[in-house]
């Protein structure tokens, strides 16, 4: 059998058809079942669909203040955005007054339960206008609903409209409520449909050239954009419109006028270059800058369709005498590492290939919280025979996966990180990275540099774990909760 | 031992109008001390209890004052003719909001106080005509209303939703314990009107616990901003809400309903539309 069932999982065995072994004899449809409800008992580590439209699609521009349309608890979680670092440069060539403005504030309706009786849309509409009274600079204010918001109605598409007019600035609503989908995949979706129906089309570019680009579905990573924009700069290429690493809302608005757009993030972006495609026969090409090799593959796909080629080889060249002692070096010490990769969604497919063949190093599990099947037949087609293709994994599997499989490194989130290290194995964030960027030809060498000095840092030979006392029976002091062993241990 | 009763009913049937006389009867001739808890954002359950006074509603102060000031019974609870206690939700104007959420909420909020304990014989929770979400059904959950009563005339609309109603109590009966008490027909001088519900009543294994007639005295009490009782306690409609009022203490007919299907329902229609 092609699915295997984790001892964690015996009580919920639906969980069997989430992990498959991958098996090269099986057939096609052989893969885990995806892009559905969460089984209840698996404490998965998916987050929310409004999560997915701020956290990930949203939350990256450099210019807009967010305005999100919930009791107090969602707006902290909002605030928290990913390192989705911004440049203060605008397509006018005048700088964004606040440095990293996106990684600083978000506003919220803070709904109390009158709001929620009473309706919220008188307190979203004045949180709107004080949000453009406290930032004059912002160019757009982008409002989110949330799951109580959601289900009591409020019509936030009629606040957004009628503040666009009052307040002179485009006002939009995401109607992504928590409860939209199965995960924050969802939400990217709704985003995407959102800011194309609003805003793609509503401007024109300063000026154009014929070699514009749109670079769709990057989100600027601790930087990642900023690397491949080096090299289209240098191949003579001007990326357009970012959607949406470093990007202001204004790029937003004339993506209708690139000449190619590239999707990089496949999972989280394709809705809207299909969108676009379809009503402005802009075309699109998927992209995959991971590594040396993909990095050097799509370059030179980019550059044969605007006849750049010359100029991508000289890019590659260049970086490639740079990158290549540095990651022999790396991939000396990396070869026969066990490492997974548990990722939000694609970088499993990304990175596994090339952390096999360009630094040796053995993948032998995948994880994708929010992949679709089309994600999942990359993944197959890009692992070894033998891995585990886990959808959606919660932390008990893990913890599984690692005590009996023993990896020298896991490649994840926050989520798994401590547990990973309180099992003595070394993690790297993989969503929003260590010492990033990860992309690209530097990119590579970064990550590669990380896991090596993860792996071979002395620290993992000296943790040693004592096993937990077995609970003896003590008296237990009722009021504080605590036994004498206890404060004497605090004591010392 | 305080009796929760919650008064179900289709919009219009007369829900409101019929809690409040009914209410007024038994303090006024019974001698009951009586509480009505309007669960309709429309906040119109009271009003002739408290001569046409509109009472400020709990989710106003809610609103205005915050929750501390709801602890304060003064500011949420009116009395009227007859010592009856009122309280009014309250909610939002339509289309907007959640009114649902207000009479959880005002509920969770009067319960907190333990109000429906105090010295009381019979508290009324009179809820909107339908029961569109949870918040609606707020009243006969567990540990709240013990006993339904749905008002229904001889109209068919009046039949489906008080079947409704039914379909929509048997699933909270297993949970709570709420069960139905009968049904009262409101009367609207619809020809076979008393033979159809009762009719009705036994298909659904209840009874028509009280058939109230048609007397315009009662539009004449509301226009004088007064339940029948309190215009004119010794006319006959006054005794008609008398004798309801005294079924209603004496009841002992509780059951969990069983609600007729739609076919079983278009059989009915069809039998007494035909009369004629």
């Amino acid at each position: 059998m092609p699915y295997k069932l984790f001892d964690v999982d015996k009580e919920i065995p639906e969980r069997k058809k989430h992990t498959y072994v991958k098996h090269c004899s099986d057939p096609e449809e052989c893969m885990p079942h995806c892009n559905t409800t969460t089984i209840p008992g698996s404490m998965s580590e998916r987050g929310c669909a409004f999560a997915g439209a701020k956290g990930v699609i949203t939350g990256a521009l450099k210019d807009v203040v967010h305005v999100v349309h919930s009791p107090v608890g969602c707006t902290f979680y909002a605030g928290g955005t990913k390192r989705y670092p911004t440049s203060p440069n605008m397509p006018d060539g005048s700088k964004f007054p606040i440095e990293n403005f996106n990684l600083k504030y978000v506003c919220g309706t803070d709904l109390m339960e009158s709001d929620v009786v009473f309706g919220g849309m008188k307190k979203l509409k004045q949180s709107i206008i004080e949000a453009a009274q406290e930032f004059p600079e912002a160019n757009a204010i982008y409002a989110y609903a949330t799951c109580t918001t959601g289900l009591i109605g409020d019509d936030m598409d009629a606040v957004a409209k009628e503040l666009t007019t009052e307040l002179g600035i485009d006002i939009l609503a995401f109607n992504a409520p928590g409860f939209a989908g199965p995960s924050q995949s969802k939400g990217h979706h709704i985003a995407n449909h959102t800011l194309f129906d609003r805003l793609v089309g509503t401007k024109e570019p300063p000026t154009t050239t014929p070699y514009d680009i749109g670079l769709i579905g990057e989100y600027n990573i601790d930087g990642d954009l900023w690397i491949l924009e080096s090299y289209f700069k240098e191949m003579g290429i001007r990326i357009l419109s970012r959607f949406t690493g470093d990007a202001c809302h204004d790029e937003l608005c004339f993506m209708h006028r690139a000449k190619l757009n590239l999707v990089r993030c496949q999972r989280s972006a394709t809705y809207i270059a299909d969108l676009i495609k379809e009503k402005y026969d802009v075309p699109y090409i998927n992209v995959d800058f991971f590594s040396t090799k993909y990095c050097a593959e799509n370059l030179r796909t980019i550059g044969k369709y605007f006849g750049l080629e010359e100029e991508a080889d000289k890019v590659i060249a260049d970086r490639m005498a740079k990158v290549t002692p540095e990651l022999e070096f790396y991939k000396k010490k990396l070869t026969g590492k066990k490492v997974y990769i548990f990722s939000g969604g694609p970088k499993s497919w990304h990175l596994a290939i090339p952390l096999e063949n360009e630094l040796g190093m053995e993948v032998t599990a995948v994880a994708s919280q929010f992949e679709h099947e089309d994600g999942y037949v990359k993944m197959k087609n890009r692992t070894r025979e033998g891995t585990l293709i886990v959808d959606d994994p919660n932390s008990m599997e893990l913890e599984e996966m690692i005590t009996k499989d023993k990896p020298d490194l896991i490649l994840a989130g926050i989520k798994e990180k401590y547990m990973a290290h309180k099992l003595g194995v070394p993690s790297i964030m993989i969503h929003s990275y260590e010492n990033g960027p990860y992309i690209g030809f530097e990119g590579f060498v970064n990550l590669a540099k990380d896991m090596y000095s993860n792996i071979y840092n002395p620290v993992w030979n000296m943790i040693d774990f004592e096993e937990n006392p077995a609970p003896e029976e003590t008296e237990i002091d009722v009021e504080s909760g605590e036994t004498p062993e206890n404060e004497a241990k605090v004591s010392k | 031992m305080v009796r929760k009763v919650a008064i179900y009913g289709k919009g219009g049937i007369g829900k409101s109008t019929t809690t409040q006389n009914t209410a007024s009867a038994l303090a006024h001739f019974h001698d009951q001390k009586v509480m009505i808890h309007g669960c309709d954002p429309k906040a119109d359950s009271t009003r002739m209890i408290l001569g046409g006074k509109m009472q400020r509603t709990m989710m106003d102060t809610l609103r205005e004052e915050g929750e501390e000031a709801c602890m304060d019974l003064d500011k949420i609870m009116s009395t009227g003719f007859g010592g009856i206690k009122c309280v009014e939700s309250g909610g939002p104007e339509p289309g907007v909001g959640c009114a649902g959420r207000g009479v959880i909420t005002a509920i969770t909020i009067m319960e907190q106080q333990k109000v429906y304990e105090d010295d009381l014989d019979f508290v009324f929770f009179d809820v909107l005509g339908d029961v569109v979400c949870g918040g609606f059904a707020m009243p006969v959950r567990d540990g709240k209303a013990e006993e339904i009563y749905i008002v229904a005339s001889g109209e068919m609309m009046a039949l489906y939703a008080a079947n409704n109603i039914c379909k929509g109590m048997v699933k909270y009966a297993e949970q709570s314990g709420v069960r139905l008490g009968g049904i009262i027909c409101n009367s609207r001088n619809v020809d076979g009107e008393k033979e159809l519900l009762e009719e009705f009543c036994e298909r659904i294994g209840t009874q028509m616990i009280y058939f109230v007639p048609r007397d315009n005295i009662v539009q004449k009490a509301e226009f004088n901003k007064k339940t029948v009782v309190d215009f004119d306690e010794d006319c006959n409609q006054a005794n008609e809400y008398k004798e309801l009022g005294r079924k209603i203490i004496e009841n002992k007919n509780f059951v969990i309903p069983e609600p007729m299907t739609m076919n079983e329902m278009e059989e009915l229609v069809v039998k007494y539309g035909m009369m004629d």
